[in-house]
């Protein structure tokens, strides 16, 4: 079977477009377990994107626990594209209106400072090129209905990306425990996701150092002033409309966002 | 009044103080006997009672159901407590002997160490004046009851699964424990991640429920008694030969290891 790639991503460019979910890919527009159809799917999307005018920024590693791995059969991270335009103001709300079925998470994001082109990454190559970190709250969402996702549809739909927050006070890698931190997601005083630093592969500069790795080999290395949402620190949390949410981790401080309520339409 | 007799205490406490010698799980009996969480705290002090007959020490309480999930899963929205005796404790880095247990677990805990006893009723929002230090910790627990499984006034009756804990070193109470990671390890691979948010948002919460819902019950908190304040992750079994190890940011390590 040839795969239609520019197929699949109309069909995710469409439940965008509409707000919409579509259904899974896997076994349809795409081969189960393909996942390189997915990434060029994936890139099918970007250079779309791209060519409409959205600035790239960045990039978001998702899969980067091993429950969550496991629960989807794959024993390796993805990664996602972020654009300018998909970062909210700390504390202001998110639109729900550009978000199907968002779920948040809290995540560390590493801001580099000097370009990471080598197809082989050490941790302390990570370590030397950030210029800082911030806090970050994830907005993840799925274009795929009921989030039925197998590793093919979350690569395809840029690994399940949606917007992101960013703190504003840039803490130095030094004097963070990346391994140790503690990371909680408040809902109106209440945690509703706790977790660590050793949640996201074992530490979150080893999910940066293989993304890092992972694109220079795909011929698109890592940038001075890229963002990496470095991937989730606990467990996702659904968004629930008119809710407000804070990400506190320790040694980087906390950063919000907030939700309307979802207006029905008819 | 439900006509009903009320509940042989001693008789249910008996049965809970045979099934931990014996390390032979037993059905619930909580339902049965018409035993609700009041009635179930008169049955765990005499539980305890059978302990402290035999020669052990009462050295303090320990915070049970403090995260949502736990709460959650047993469909509860309180907290509960049980209590702590010296034959309970295992030296940081000892050695544990899974023939006493029924279905033994682990899970990672922070430590507090009383520097006095609170008032009944106090607020204990200034832990400085009533708390001499805090350690990681793990907390052996090891319900009496077929299959792990409970109502709320049967845990309280065994109280709360209590089994065995162990203390990491004491250290000065620093600022802000209400975020630290949390990491329980078992033959050096990190098996749950968490953090002290996840004990009712801050552990010094639990402290305060301790201070309370034990003041209830007439137990007032001692100086040198230790509090545990509740678990910062999901429970895990313990296993022969297990090496089991609770890391907290900034407090440390705690650890026990299972004889094989």
């Amino acid at each position: 079977m040839t795969v239609d790639i520019e197929q699949a991503a109309s069909v995710l460019r469409e439940a965008y477009d509409t707000a919409t979910p579509c259904p899974p890919l896997r076994g349809g527009l795409l081969p189960e377990g393909d996942v390189d159809a997915a990434y060029a799917v994936q890139q099918a999307q970007v250079r779309h994107w791209t060519r409409e005018g959205r600035r790239p920024v960045g990039a978001k590693i998702g899969l980067t626990n091993p429950a969550v791995q496991a629960s989807l059969g794959v024993y390796q991270p993805d990664f996602g594209v972020l654009f300018a335009d998909m970062a909210v103001d700390d504390g202001a709300e998110a639109d729900l209106g550009r978000l199907l079925q968002p779920r948040v998470e809290a995540e560390i994001a590493f801001v580099l400072g000097t370009d990471l082109p080598y197809e082989q990454v050490t941790v302390a190559d990570v370590i030397r090129a950030t210029d800082h970190l911030l806090p970050a709250i994830e907005i993840v969402d799925s274009r795929v209905a009921g989030w039925d996702i197998s590793i093919v549809d979350t690569v395809a739909d840029n690994a399940s990306s949606g917007l992101f927050v960013l703190g504003t006070t840039p803490r130095r890698i030094a004097d963070v425990d990346l391994r140790l931190c503690g990371a909680v997601l408040e809902h109106a005083g209440e945690p509703v996701s706790v977790g660590a630093g050793a949640a996201c592969l074992g530490n979150p500069a080893h999910a940066v150092a293989w993304l890092a790795a992972t694109l220079a080999a795909a011929g698109r290395p890592l940038r001075a002033g890229d963002v990496v949402l470095s991937g989730a620190l606990g467990p996702m949390v659904p968004v629930t409309p008119g809710a407000a949410y804070e990400a506190r981790i320790s040694g980087l401080g906390s950063v919000r966002t907030r939700f309307g309520d979802r207006e029905e339409t008819s | 009044m439900t006509g009903q007799t009320p509940p042989d205490v001693e008789e249910l406490a008996d049965r809970l103080d045979e099934a931990a010698a014996k390390a032979a799980p037993i059905p619930r009996l909580a339902a049965a006997a018409g035993v609700g969480p009041a009635a179930a705290y008169a049955v765990q002090e005499a539980l305890v009672e059978r302990r402290l007959a035999r020669g052990e020490r009462l050295v303090g309480l320990k915070m049970g159901l403090t995260s949502r999930a736990k709460m959650a899963q047993v469909g509860v929205d309180e907290v509960i407590w049980g209590r702590l005796t010296d034959g309970m404790r295992v030296d940081d880095g000892g050695l544990v002997d899974l023939g006493r247990y029924i279905h033994p677990r682990v899970e990672p805990e922070v430590a507090f160490l009383m520097s006095r006893s609170p008032e009944p009723g106090e607020p204990v929002g200034d832990l400085a004046s009533a708390v001499r230090a805090v350690a990681p910790a793990i907390e052996l627990i090891d319900s009496r009851y077929d299959g792990f499984s409970f109502s709320l006034p049967d845990v309280i009756a065994d109280n709360t699964s209590a089994a065995g804990f162990v203390v990491g070193p004491w250290r000065p109470v620093p600022d802000g424990l209400d975020n630290l990671g949390v990491l329980l390890e078992v033959g050096g691979r990190v098996v749950q991640t968490g953090s002290t948010a996840a004990i009712l948002g801050d552990p010094r919460r639990a402290l305060d429920a301790a201070v309370r819902l034990a003041g209830r019950r007439g137990v007032r908190l001692r100086e040198g008694w230790v509090v545990l304040a509740g678990a910062a992750t999901a429970a895990v079994p313990l296993r022969a030969g297990d090496h089991v190890r609770a890391v907290v940011e900034r407090l440390g390590t705690a650890s026990l290891r299972a004889a094989s």
